[in-house]
């Protein structure tokens, strides 16, 4: 049995999940207790909120981690083996939390088990969520299973499906919002193709997260293998981060040309709008521009600054699921005399608390998994 | 019911926003209380004209009973479902609350009813109207600007106001086939 909690920081460590967990829990409950209605900031125009954001972020993490981490397994970049046997299990993690996020936002996520099978459409974008990102953990755990167990022939095999359900599942995702003809600022072909592109961006940092801070907490130096994996994906995310904002920018472009109704307000909301510091500071500044002129720059792309690149990024991307959910909804549906132009959403305490809670809970169950499975070995040296 | 299409026609030259028919659909389906509950509304235009010739135009809408419906499309469970007739309808046993129907309305036709725990819109009064009568909003409109009837029926009162007047449907540019027509 590994012993837990030596270290005062791993002691403050525990406390800090513990304190973010029992703040989820809490929420939870009282959603349990009082219903969404009463606790939940959402209204009848802007039905899904933070905790939507918070599901997609995860999953977008879980892709993200499982296509970077098997250009190893999969695709034989040996650099990438180091990664391998973390990266999936992170990505297991980070979509149980997602699939618990989402289960707060639905109001019966029991029923969905059931009539999902029993009663099915095909047409709709959320039956396919379930059941691809099903089939994708079900790949996501036999690669797991067999990288810890070293059967390299099922690993590359369930790894090449992951990878491939990844793509899809994922693309799906992007497809639940932009298969909705109402929504102006969605609809269209772009978001599923964007979605696989931010996930890159959100994988690589990820992966050079867990790898900085695996090492710090355990007080070890890295290793130059490590090193050299470290300025390796410096690089990528550098690639990433250019084709993030490549796409960032083409997403603007069609909402201001010519002020296309609704897709023009929405956007211009991101501009100049409510969730313009949002935009600029957290979306562009800090999950874009500032990790990308760290990496981008052979000086500044050290251990450390792929690090902070990486945490840049990831903050970034949270504010970038977040904005693009939103902004979806602010124009409303129905214009009449003395209504606002557009409707706002601030999350409650509860969805905060909740946000937080998985968040935690996540962290939490991957300093335990690093407790309890070997995954430095493995890999082929 | 077969061989049958649902319509309402509405003359909203005759509409004095005196919110009957919200308070009467409230009423006859038990719509919870609450800013985001209702299943019917009567929007009001911009003022029309300058002091002291002002005009305004009001327009009772509800769920269109669209013909092409985008909240049937998305819903994961089928729970919303349309009959033969064109009512669509909630099945709220099968709903799981995603609220996937409320983001693909472009009418903002639904909300979540926290009473029966599924999303709730308006039905035509389809309890009603299966036992020939007609909803209850058409029915307590007191200057008449609702009318109720099968489309399919040449001889109905909604066929016969068609053929007469032009009218226009709420953003027919989203392809929805709305079945609530606006006499101009
Ligand atoms: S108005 Fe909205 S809820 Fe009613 S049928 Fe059309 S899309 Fe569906
Ligand atoms: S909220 Fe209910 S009716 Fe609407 S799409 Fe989801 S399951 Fe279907």
């Amino acid at each position: 049995m590994p012993t837990i909690a030596k270290r005062p920081g791993e002691l403050l460590w525990f406390a800090l999940l513990g304190a973010g967990m029992i703040a989820g829990a809490a929420a939870v409950v009282t959603v349990l207790i009082k219903g969404h209605g009463e606790v939940y900031n959402l209204t009848r125009e802007i039905p899904w909120g933070i905790l939507i954001a918070t599901y997609v972020f995860f999953v977008v993490s879980s892709t993200g981690l499982c296509l970077v981490s098997s250009l190893g397994d999969v695709w034989g970049f040996e650099k990438f083996t180091v990664i391998g046997r973390r990266g999936h299990l992170v990505a297991i993690l980070t979509l149980l939390t997602g699939f618990g996020t989402i289960a707060m936002e639905l109001n019966h996520p029991l029923r969905l088990a059931l009539y999902a099978i029993i009663s099915p459409n095909f047409q709709s974008p959320i039956w396919w969520m379930g059941t691809l990102y099903g089939f994708y953990m079900c790949c996501l755990i036999v690669e797991f299973t067999s990288l810890m167990r070293g059967w390299t022939r099922t690993a590359f095999i369930s790894g090449l499906a992951g990878f491939f359900a990844a793509i899809t599942a994922h693309s799906n995702l992007g497809a639940v919002f932009g298969l909705l003809e109402a929504r102006h600022f969605w609809y269209g072909s772009f978001l599923p193709i964007y979605f696989i592109v931010s996930a890159l961006a959100s994988g690589a940092a990820l992966t050079a997260l867990i790898v900085y801070f695996n090492h710090k907490a355990r007080h070890i130096d890295l290793s130059p293998q490590y090193k050299e994996f470290m300025y390796t994906m410096g690089k990528l995310q550098a690639l990433f981060l250019g084709i993030l904002l490549f796409f960032v920018i083409w997403k603007l472009i069609p909402g201001l040309y010519g002020q296309p109704p609704e897709k023009y307000e929405a956007t211009m909301a991101l501009l100049t709008g409510p969730l313009a510091f949002n935009f600029w500071f957290f979306e562009m500044a800090l999950g874009i521009l500032i990790p990308l002129a760290i990496v981008a720059n052979r000086r500044t792309r050290t251990v450390f600054g792929v690090m902070l690149a990486s945490l840049l990024s990831t903050i970034g991307i949270f504010f970038m699921r977040y904005d693009l959910v939103i902004a979806g909804q602010m124009v409303p549906m129905r214009e009449a005399e003395g209504s606002p132009s557009l409707l706002s959403y601030v999350p409650s305490v509860a969805e905060i608390a909740i946000v937080v809670g998985a968040l935690a809970t996540c962290l939490f169950l991957y300093t335990m998994a690093e407790k309890f499975f070997d995954l430095e070995g493995g890999h082929r040296h | 019911m077969k061989n049958k299409r649902f319509a309402i026609v509405l003359d909203t030259r005759r509409c004095i926003d005196c919110k009957a028919c919200t308070v009467a659909c409230k009423a006859e389906n038990s719509v919870p209380l609450g800013r985001d509950n209702y299943r019917n509304w009567v929007t009001e235009e911009p003022l029309r004209g300058s002091y002291p010739n002002l005009g305004q135009n009001f327009a009772p809408g509800q769920c269109m009973q669209c013909a092409n419906t985008p909240c049937n499309r998305v819903c994961p469970t089928r729970a919303t479902g349309v009959n033969p007739d064109g009512i669509v309808f909630v099945e709220v046993k099968k709903c799981i609350g995603c609220k996937y129907c409320m983001t693909a309305c472009p009418y903002n036709a639904r909300y979540y009813n926290e009473e029966t725990e599924a999303v709730d819109k308006c039905t035509f009064c389809s309890h009603r109207v299966y036992q020939g009568q007609i909803p209850a909003c058409v029915e307590t409109c007191p200057t008449k600007v609702r009318v109720f009837g099968d489309l399919n029926d040449p001889g109905s009162e909604v066929s016969r106001l068609l053929a007469k007047y032009p009218t226009r449907v709420m953003k027919p540019e989203m392809g929805t086939k709305p079945y609530l027509f606006y006499i101009i």
